[in-house]
């Protein structure tokens, strides 16, 4: 059985589904209660699970993100959230040399068992520090487990593995996708991390992309004549190069779209995974296509231009016949 | 509260055993034995002896500051397992992963050390807070040295413990210097006053007495057993060596520390105290050391004899797999 439901409802409701099958897994985070975060992601938890589980902090960062260390390590499950995925670097130390680091300096003894997640991506006109997409930054560093969330059904099942899984996990969902509807098993359901999902099948070109671009990269498939295999990596750290690759093996053309931006970004990553490892099952150089090497600007004129638009998509896509 | 004689001899004890299995990693330093730095407590033994017997065995230890061996020595982690990580060897606590810098061990419950100065103090409230939630009355004590002060993850730290009254002790140890840099130049009169404006429990206590320092943490684990919340205690004692082995100290005047190695080693003090008040012997002392030096010299032994982690090893340990909802 399935019904039709947000994608902010979809976490929500694996935060909550989570909260009740674990008394381990508590919640916290800047307006968690009554305000129920920026986009209604946390709406109503309090009530159900009470103000001891479900905990509004000060406004700092590095509290959270140091404190969801803490808490983890002495043996609870913390759910911690960031306001916008832009201020994971307010807590620089504790994203980058704290929560990634400890269990492997430990030699393996201490486990992270925590959830950091934050609405990340731009279109919102929010601008330059509330609009990045930081996966490249935080994938960057080992030890982190980097997910995002394509679709409600994604976004529900992936949210709930990453609250049970043992490693520290980076948990993005994207804020021009909090309205979007789509179909969720009314039964408990997980999807397993560290899984990329062939999302549509095709033979031509295979296009990887997730969150925002692959929704644009779907729109831009639409208008081809060629036969473009989608293929979403779900987790981008560790990436499952080999579903990629098995894709690639079979279409021969790889196109990879994301919000991060071009220097730097996931998508060179991605194409370097397959060039260097799958050189001869490519018939063309592979495109990588991001978000231009800017800041977000805020006029939505601007905005639009720097993000891949379906149209630059299509083109790029065309590019590797 | 006052310091019963067991107490006071086991103190003794304990700064012994810390003296002299840094005396002995000097050494292995020295000869090369050891990669990358390493940074000694002398002057903090008291601090760190004193803390660690006020502590349960099932309170956290999250180890700040720079002076980090006499913490973990504290905690209950054994001479082998220390002297073994610090060689980089495969029986070291932390299998060699983690270092000088990073000793931990969970099941003694030390968090072990955050190696970007400061960066400890969140994450010993996360400690706290987990306690708190599953509802048991254990504590997490966490150092910090007078630098790692300035941060301000540290002061994020206060908020956060006051904001839900949670059971973390804050203990600076005031050397006096971070690195070359003097405390003294810092605004506050005790760096504790930094627990004012939380409406903490705030107090500043001489460090090289190694009683003093017992009778603090312990009313201060006390306070917060009792629900009564945070503490910050600032524990002034002197570094008696340099910053890190091979620091020349040109920034130091060489005549004001060989006052404070006089005045305020609180090994020295301590072992005058009880000699003089009867409660040890020179004799007692001489056994009692010569029992530690067999354990530090048998620490060495193990690490030497011990294996390197295997190269392949150093993949091992960066994620726990598989992934939730992945097939083994
Ligand atoms: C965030 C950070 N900044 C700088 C350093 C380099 N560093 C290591 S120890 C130290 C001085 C620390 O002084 P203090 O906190 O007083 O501790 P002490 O060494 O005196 O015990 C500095 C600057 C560091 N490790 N981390």
């Amino acid at each position: 059985m399935t019904r039709e439901i947000t994608y902010i409802e979809a976490i929500a409701e694996a935060i909550s589904e989570e909260m009740e099958r674990d008394e381990d897994v508590i919640l916290f985070g800047e307006d968690v209660q009554e305000f129920g975060g920026n986009f209604g992601e946390t709406a109503g938890l309090w009530e159900t699970h009470g103000r001891d589980r479900v905990r509004n902090t000060p406004l700092s960062e590095i509290g959270i993100a140091g404190m969801a260390l803490g808490a983890a390590v002495g043996g609870i499950r913390p759910v911690a959230e960031l306001q916008f995925a832009d201020f994971a670097a307010t807590a620089g130390d504790e994203m980058f040399n704290q929560i990634p680091k400890q269990p492997y300096v430990s030699g393996g003894d201490l486990k992270a068992p925590l959830t950091i997640f934050a609405p990340s991506g731009a279109g919102v006109g929010a601008g330059a520090q509330h609009s990045q997409s930081v996966h490249s930054w935080i994938g960057n560093v080992p030890g982190w487990v980097v997910v995002t969330a394509t679709t409600p059904y994604d976004a529900k099942g992936l949210f709930k593995s990453a609250i049970r899984d043992d490693n520290p996990v980076f948990f993005l969902p994207h804020k021009m996708l909090t309205e979007a509807k789509g179909e969720v098993p009314e039964e408990e359901y997980t999807l397993p991390l560290g899984e990329a999902a062939v999302e549509q099948e095709g033979d031509d070109v295979t296009v990887v992309a997730t969150q925002l671009m692959f929704h644009r990269a779907r729109e831009a498939a639409a208008d081809l004549d060629v036969s473009v295999e989608l293929v979403s990596p779900r987790t981008f750290a560790p990436l499952d190069t080999d579903t990629i690759a098995e894709s690639v093996e079979k279409t021969g053309r790889l196109v990879v779209v994301d919000e991060t931006v071009e220097r730097y970004g996931t998508q060179g990553h991605i194409a370097n995974e397959i060039v260097e490892n799958n050189f001869f099952s490519l018939d063309a150089p592979p495109k990588t296509i991001g978000v231009k090497d800017v800041p977000i600007p805020v006029s939505p004129v601007l905005e639009q231009e720097v993000l891949p638009s379906a149209d630059r998509i299509k083109a790029g896509i065309e590019s590797v016949f | 509260m006052t310091v019963d004689e067991d107490t006071s001899k086991e103190l003794l004890w304990e700064m012994l055993r810390i003296q002299e299995f840094e005396d002995e990693i000097k050494s292995r330093f020295q000869a090369g034995d050891l990669p990358g730095f390493v940074h000694l407590d002398r002057g903090h033994e008291g601090n760190h002896a004193g803390m660690g017997l006020a502590m349960g065995d099932d309170d956290w230890l999250a180890v700040g500051g720079a002076r980090l061996v006499g913490q973990y020595v504290a905690k209950g982690v054994p001479l082998g397992e220390i002297m073994a990580e610090l060689y980089g060897k495969s029986t070291g606590s932390n299998k060699g992963y983690g270092g000088q810098m990073h000793v931990s061990n969970v099941e003694r419950k030390l968090y072990g050390h955050a190696a970007t100065i400061g960066s400890g103090q969140n994450p010993a409230v996360g400690l706290a807070l987990a306690e708190d939630v599953k509802g048991t009355d254990n504590v997490a004590v966490t150092t910090i040295g007078d630098g790692g002060t300035s941060r301000g993850s540290f002061h994020t730290a206060l908020v956060f413990a006051a904001y839900w009254n949670l059971p973390v002790v804050f203990v600076i140890e005031n050397n006096q210097w971070a690195i070359s840099t003097p405390s003294s130049d810092l605004a506050p009169d005790h760096l504790s006053d930094y627990g004012i404006p939380h409406k903490m429990h705030n107090e500043s206590i001489d460090g090289s007495d190694v009683e003093a320092v017992y009778e603090s943490v312990s009313g201060a684990i006390e306070r917060a057993r009792n629900g009564d919340g945070p503490s910050v205690i600032e524990c002034n004692v002197v570094r008696l060596g340099p910053h890190f082995e091979g620091d020349k100290e040109s920034y130091r005047d060489p005549e004001e520390l060989e006052v404070a190695k006089e005045e305020k080693d609180p090994v020295k003090n301590h072992r005058e105290r009880l000699l003089e008040s009867g409660v040890v012997t020179e004799q007692e002392i001489e056994d009692r050391l010569e029992t530690i030096r067999e354990e530090v010299e048998e620490s060495v032994d193990f690490a030497k004899n011990s294996d390197d982690p295997k190269p392949e090893d150093a993949y091992k340990n960066v994620y726990r797999l598989p992934l939730y909802g992945q097939e083994e």
